[in-house]
């Protein structure tokens, strides 16, 4: 019997009332094989059978999911495998292990076979295991996979074969067998055996694996009958799990019933199917649409809606969230919101658990001799949560082990034994019982002695109890080989998310999170479904390594090649396959994207394209901006190379906006797509900002035309469609940050005995050279000593799954250059290329866009040949869009309308002064005034040189007053030559009663990484007062506390958790932080941050924070570690390359100075500015007196064709005009250019040259 | 509490002694995991059993045994060698259905061996340490020979437990339906007279 149709479907019905009528037929159970897909699909096949059968014996029931059968059929009949081992102990019963145990195994094995040159070393053990299951689950023999391994020229397959090789001889040497292991020893069995079926029943027959598949192939011919259910339209495992689609009718020669009836869902759950392979929008009444900027904008609303039905009479077992991102961040906020939740995504690691963490804790110390390197944190909670001890008591005993561990070097025992308190002596009697025990054992009587065992943390024994039979596997595998400290670190970090299914608890008051997957595994109908995230492209994430491809590892592939197009053609299979089957099981269907996740990083893309969008709004129309001539030329654009020039103040991003806006509408190209929008930023705070103006405009829009900087599509490009494994590089790579990259150069430079002020030289020239390796890729630098640097370098990076900024671009545009199909895939999407900045952009990157915009060749680059200041200290190449203003149709937007006139004429003279002096610094473009719009006002510059220093320091500190008492809301700024004058000048306004405005990029100017580490700070240590008066101070600058929580902070003489002052809130807050224990940072951030803030990029910002304290905590293993160093690196700028949202601070910056260098000052504007300090040793304007700077040189050495000195002062003078020429067009009303004859150079008065401005300039 | 409604001789022992442990172990999970020594040497030697029964050659696993295990096996093998054919099932699992006023529960295990001669049935079980001190009444015995009953269609049962260290037998006789029924269902019943 075969019965082809989805299991919502009577089908299962059917199969159970066919089973039942053989067993009334008198046939005997035990010669019934029932297949199903898992364990929940087995208690309610079982049930059924239950039900309908009379009373008396039911009979001996085959009843297994697919795991189960082979688990138990090897057990049955382990003797024959046991006899036919050659080598290592005999068994009565294998291991039948998790995946944790033959981690372990290959772990040590990889050890041995030799990957030498191979990038992906630290996921490794992760491509041997897919690549393992793949090979298994498909039941490909060597001859297949070794064809395999041809189609997709790997080059580490020898390594990988003898590695998973050695790993099985080792599996049967211990005779430990995880599930996918245990594949094998079932083929070997059922070979040698006869069967004993006469019927067999299979349930979710697309679902099931080649391997299953062969066994059944092999039985065939000796049952009587089978009975099988599928729907050809399933296999959502495709690709991923080793499912196949299978031709059943051909199996059993016989044609399917079919029950795809005239039910509209089935029919609709068709259309679904044929639309996303066909590329063709879904939509529905029962589907609904909604898209935010923010994730937590996006699970907030979600969690409103679910309020809303709950309220309605909707039970939470109705609801289901289902996402690929079921991350910290969702947990948090969904736990917040009252409800209760089930997650069944189970890819947590076992330290996740509060719990668990803490006797994890608890045991390390038992088992760990010294003791020495307890952290009090941890010992904090262990007091608290395990004993229960009193928390003021606890902080106490605590500081006092600190104290006689620096002093004494006592360990924690010595510190409590002495102690009159019962807990303790508890925890000693139990520590003297079990300290040389098994780890089992310890842990069986840690918690039978300190956990209260309730039903309330049912689910967390449940937990406790999959540990234990962790441990069980590990001792009865390696037996004492594996000290009881080895195993804890060994099993804290397992995530185990591939071990077969297990019986999830659904309880009927929770609403179930989980991923798509497993809604499907389990048919779990709902009433409403909401997909979460559903632009991230994990939706769509393909089975792809460098060691792996569940595509072309399919059993059934039988093509020569493996290009891109298949890759997108089976993903979106698959994907109509998965969306065909959810639609199946629910009544409504939520779809809910956000332009970011949670770190701020953009989502890419997923399943969103496959559906409709419904306009819940109407577009936003803003205050239309009436363009200016010189601006609507821009808009006026009808397709080609176009370059425009936009001065200063011109209002550029305005009309940019407006163009993609024009382009978004169809107005300027046919069949315009957001997705074939490309829009190029030069920073990605400009790049935010567009897509929130964008996003503001068009709320409804999912999908965000493609706006980032360059590197954000570089990175695209490797990231998508798994591109990656091109390069070698698995999934997991990580962008190595500043902070790292710096660390490893150190490193290198110390190693080699370069002098450690040498490293920021050698990044510079290692950037460089990367560049250079663009334009050709064999050139060599003949530098040994740079060579020696670089090599290490890269080796480095190797070694830990790294790349660096330079590495993407360069990988980028390898991938387009030597794969026709990557390139044709982008060529075919990007219609239309937008580039800010292009004056800045490097050799690289205008390859990248000219290879992608090589088809439709509609590209526009937009930029300021006047306004290039980054080419001495980047790769930018000034050249490039120069030549591109030759070749293609130039607009020329010249109007300035930000600066009053005297301050365009200052600039524009700055330019006739270059011609003067045949400095080719600048284009031809005069900026001109808008009529009635800029102030009128011929002397808005001036220009002054100070005897010295102090005064000209106090002539400007008497301007700002001045500015300031006439105009409170006035901006105004302080642009330097250099960083390292801006603290001076910061010193200076503070000392004189003005307000200054730092630079807000450092992580500790953001309020949230402040507050946050200030009490983590506290946390760590309670007894200092100080921390305590600043937190008060800090939280009540930002408007939490009010005076009266600063005065009472100042006014503590003792730690404050010693007080009993209820009546302070103050007092309860901290009391709150330092007695709560979370075993995670993570959720100690989270918490500390949602507590204080919670509205706009301060509360987006709150997972950022707590995804780097997270991090730190994840390679410093320490809590206190990770205070320290969170206060290391507050003047950074960024950690992991997470970038902070920025909060609208235009308020903040009124009535205060701003300073910062002329650099940073680019596109920016202020009312008055203040350029001082202009010596002609910081500012120099003539190519002969310029004298160059040896690192200058040394760049140079390393490149192809290196520049004369003559040819690399002149372009470095250049720069300095256009530096100058930045710096006076920031100006609104007022400019002061100044110097002074005289400055203090490390104690003594020097005379210095003042710069040529003041004379050249007229 | 009607998702209880399946019972091993195991729980039902729980439920007789103490409603809440029951619910605490078999409706909240709340047991920790325990595998002992005895508990591994039991499993053990069960799976042993299994296979010479089966007639699987089991001398290399034999050989892996320890001296104190190779003597209990040499043992075991004089009781179970001359008798090994009329062993009919190995590690044989029920499932009964019953009816208590209307309301169907199960009665669920598994035989570790059913022994028949002449239509007279043995079940047969390993016993690790100790037997049961007072056989005919413990509820194993209970439970396994009423099912057994249904099973088989017949009273000529027996059980008989086998201590694999001390190499004790103790039997036991099938007594009467309607007393191992009485008995099963006055435990069960504990479960409604809380409701």
């Amino acid at each position: 019997m075969l019965i082809n149709a989805p299991n919502i479907t009577n089908r299962t019905k059917i199969l159970q009332d066919e089973y039942y009528k053989l067993l009334q037929d008198g046939v005997n159970a035990q010669d019934i094989l029932v297949l199903v897909q898992n364990s929940k699909k087995k208690k309610e096949f079982i049930d059924a059978i239950k039900q309908k059968s009379p009373l008396g014996s039911i009979g001996n029931l085959k009843i297994y999911s697919f795991s189960g059968l082979i688990y138990n059929y090897i057990l049955e009949n382990w003797a024959i495998i046991e006899n036919s081992i050659k080598k290592g102990e005999a068994k009565i019963i294998p291991n039948m292990c998790g995946l944790e145990v033959s981690q372990k195994i290959l772990k040590e094995v990889i050890r041995e076979v030799d990957f030498s040159g191979y990038n992906s070393k630290t996921s490794l053990l992760h491509q041997l295991f897919r690549r393992n299951s793949l090979i298994n689950f498909n039941n490909l023999s060597d001859e297949e996979v070794k064809k395999r391994t041809e189609i997709l020229c790997e080059s580490y397959s020898n390594e990988a074969r003898e590695a998973i090789n050695k790993y099985k001889l080792k599996s049967i040497e211990l005779r430990a067998f995880d599930y996918v292991r245990q594949v094998n020893l079932f083929e070997f069995l059922y070979k040698k055996q006869e069967n004993k079926f006469k019927y067999v029943f299979l349930d979710d027959g697309d679902e099931i694996t080649p391997a299953l598949f062969a066994y059944l192939n092999h039985i065939k011919p000796t049952v009587k009958e089978f009975y099988i259910g599928y729907d050809t339209f399933g296999s959502s495992r495709l690709g991923y799990l080793g499912a196949i689609n299978i031709d059943f009718e051909a199996f059993l020669d016989t044609k399917a019933k079919e029950l795809f009836e005239e039910n509209d869902k089935i029919k609709n759950a068709k259309k679904i199917l044929e639309n996303v392979r066909n590329d063709k929008e879904i939509e529905f009444s029962n589907i609904k649409t909604k898209s935010f900027l923010k994730r937590n904008e996006m699970i907030e609303d979600g969690l409103s809606n679910i309020k809303n039905l709950i309220n309605n009479g909707i039970k939470p077992n109705e609801i289901a969230i289902i996402t690929p991102n079921s991350d910290d961040f969702l947990k948090l906020i969904l736990e917040k919101s009252g409800f209760n939740f089930n997650f069944l995504t189970k890819n947590e690691k076992l330290n996740q658990n509060k719990l668990i963490g803490y006797i994890l804790e608890l045991l390390k110390i038992i088992n760990d001799k010294d003791n020495q390197d307890i952290s009090p944190y941890i010992l904090k909670g262990i007091f608290i949560e395990l004993l229960n001890l009193d928390k003021k008591q606890t902080i106490k005993i605590i500081q006092e082990y600190k104290l006689e561990r620096d002093f004494k070097n006592s360990n924690i025992f010595d510190v409590i034994k002495n102690k009159d308190i019962s807990e303790f002596q508890k925890l000693i009697e139990v520590y003297e019982k079990i300290r040389f025990e098994k780890l089992s054992t310890q842990l069986f009587e840690i918690v039978s002695n300190f956990v209260k065992i309730e039903r309330e943390i049912s689910k967390d024994i449940i937990k406790i109890n999959q540990l234990l039979k962790q441990i069980y596997d590990f001792e009865e595998v390696f037996g004492s080989s594996v000290s009881n400290l080895e195993l804890i670190v060994q099993l804290e970090n397992t995530i185990i998310s591939e071990n077969p299914l297990s019986d999830d608890e659904m309880d009927d008051n929770s609403i179930v999170v989980s991923s798509a997957q497993k809604i499907i595994d389990y048919s779990y109908n709902v009433k409403y479904q909401f997909l979460l995230d559903v632009n991230s492209e994990n939706w769509l994430k393909q089975d792809i390594g460098p060691l792996y491809n569940a595509w072309v590892m399919q059993k059934s592939w039988n093509k020569d090649t493996f290009e891109l197009e298949d890759n997108i053609e089976l993903t979106k299979d698959r994907t109509a396959r998965t969306l065909y089957k959810l639609y199946l099981l629910a009544d409504e269907i939520y779809l809910y994207s956000s332009v970011y996740d949670s770190l701020g990083q953009e989502n890419l893309g997923g399943i969103d394209k496959y559906y409709k969008y419904q306009n819940s709004s109407e577009k936003k129309e803003a205050k239309p901006i009436i363009p200016r001539p010189d601006q609507q030329a821009v808009l006026d654009y009808k397709g080609g190379l176009m370059s425009v020039s936009a001065t200063a103040g011109s209002g550029k991003t305005t009309i940019m906006l407006l163009l993609v806006d024009k382009i978004l509408s169809g107005e300027i190209l046919d069949n315009i797509e957001s997705k074939n929008i490309f829009v190029l930023t030069f920073m990605e705070s400009a790049a935010r900002n567009f897509r929130e103006r964008i996003k503001a405009k068009y709320p409804d829009l999912s999908e965000l035309p493609n706006i980032s900087t360059i590197h954000g599509l570089a990175l695209r490009i490797i990231k998508d469609n798994n591109n990656y494994a091109k390069l070698n590089l698995d999934y997991d790579f990580e962008i190595v940050d500043e902070i790292k990259r710096n660390a490893i150069l150190n490193e290198i430079v110390y190693a080699l005995g370069i002098g450690a002020d040498k490293t920021e030289l050698y990044s510079s020239a290692i950037s460089a050279y990367k560049n250079e390796l663009a334009m050709d890729n064999n050139y060599i630098c003949s530098n040994r000593l740079f060579l020696n640097v670089y090599q290490a370098y890269e080796q480095k990076l190797k070694e830990q799954n790294l790349i660096d900024y330079d590495d993407l671009l360069l990988y980028s545009l390898r991938l387009l250059r030597e794969n026709k199909d990557i390139l044709e895939y982008y060529q075919n999407i990007a219609k239309i290329i937008i580039e800010d900045e292009a004056q800045d952009s490097s050799y690289i990157q205008q390859n990248l866009i000219m290879l992608l915009g090589g088809k439709y060749k509609n590209i526009i680059r937009c930029g300021d040949i006047n306004q290039a200041i980054t080419s001495t200290f980047t790769n930018s190449d000034v050249k490039g869009f120069r030549e591109f203003m030759k070749n293609s149709y130039n607009v020329e937007m010249d109007r300035c309308q930000r600066c009053a006139t005297g301050v365009l004429d200052c600039a524009n003279s700055v330019v006739a002064w270059a011609k003067e002096e045949k400095i080719d610094a600048f284009s031809n473009l005069i900026m001109k005034p808008v009529e009635h719009v800029n102030i009128v006002d011929k002397n808005a510059v001036s220009r002054a040189v100070f005897e010295n220093e102090i005064e000209e320091s106090n002539e400007i500190i008497k301007d700002i007053k001045n500015i300031f008492k006439n105009e409170k809301e006035a901006t105004v700024a302080i642009l330097l030559r250099s960083n390292f004058a801006i603290n001076k000048w910061a010193k200076l306004l503070e000392d004189n009663s003005i307000k200054t405005y730092k630079n807000s990029e450092s992580l500790i100017n953001n309020p949230v990484y402040r507050i946050c580490l200030l009490i983590l700070e506290f946390i760590s240590n309670p007894f200092e007062l100080k921390i305590v008066k600043e937190i008060a101070r800090e939280l009540f600058e930002l408007g939490y506390y009010d005076f009266n929580s600063v005065k009472y902070a100042n006014s503590l003489n003792e730690p404050i958790f010693l007080r009993d002052d209820y009546d302070e809130q103050f007092y309860w807050d901290m009391t709150y932080f330092l007695f709560k224990n979370h075993y995670s940072v993570y959720d100690l951030v989270y918490e500390i941050g949602s507590f204080y803030f919670s509205s706009g990029a301060n509360k987006d910002n709150i997972s950022l924070v707590a995804t780097i304290a997270q991090k730190i905590m994840n390679t410093q293993r320490n809590f206190e570690n990770t205070v320290l160093r969170l206060r290391e690196i507050q003047f950074k700028n960024n950690f992991s390359n997470i970038k902070f949202f920025q909060n609208d601070d235009t308020a903040q910056k009124r009535s205060k100075v701003q300073i910062m260098t002329l650099h940073k000052s680019k596109g920016d504007e202020f009312d008055y500015v203040f350029i001082p300090e202009l010596t002609k040793e910081n500012l120099c304007f003539s190519v002969n007196d310029y004298k160059l700077k040896e690192n200058s040189k040394f760049i140079q050495k390393i490149k192809k064709e290196p520049k004369t000195e003559l040819e690399l002062k002149t372009e470095i003078v250049e720069e300095n005009y256009r530096l100058i020429y930045v710096g006076i067009t920031r100006a609104k009303k007022k400019l002061l250019l100044s110097t002074a004859k005289n400055y203090k150079y490390f104690g003594r008065i020097k005379p210095i040259e003042e710069s040529e401005i003041f004379e050249g300039l007229k | 509490m009607n998702k209880i409604d399946t019972f091993s001789a195991h729980s039902l022992k729980i439920l007789e002694k103490n409603l809440d442990e029951f619910k605490d172990k078999f409706i909240y999970n709340l047991s920790l995991f325990k595998k002992d020594d005895r508990a591994v040497l039991g499993q053990k030697f069960h799976a042993l059993i299994c296979y010479y029964i089966n007639n699987f050659d089991v001398d290399k696993m034999i050989n892996s045994l320890d001296e104190k295990e190779k003597i209990v096996w040499q043992n075991l093998e004089k009781i179970l060698k001359d008798e090994r054919k009329y062993f009919i099932h190995t590690e044989y699992p029920f499932l009964i259905k019953e009816d208590l006023d209307g309301w169907n529960y199960y009665l669920t295990g598994r035989f570790d061996a059913i022994y028949k001669k002449d239509d007279f049935y043995i079940i047969y079980d390993w016993k690790t340490l100790n037997l049961p001190k007072n056989p005919s009444y413990d509820l194993q015995s209970v439970v396994y020979m009423y099912c057994a009953s249904k099973i088989f269609n017949t009273k000529n049962i027996k059980m008989r437990y086998l201590s694999l260290e001390k190499l004790d037998i103790v039997e036991v006789d099938y007594l009467n339906d309607e007393k191992y029924k009485e008995r099963i269902e006055k435990i069960i019943q504990k479960l409604f007279q809380e409701d």
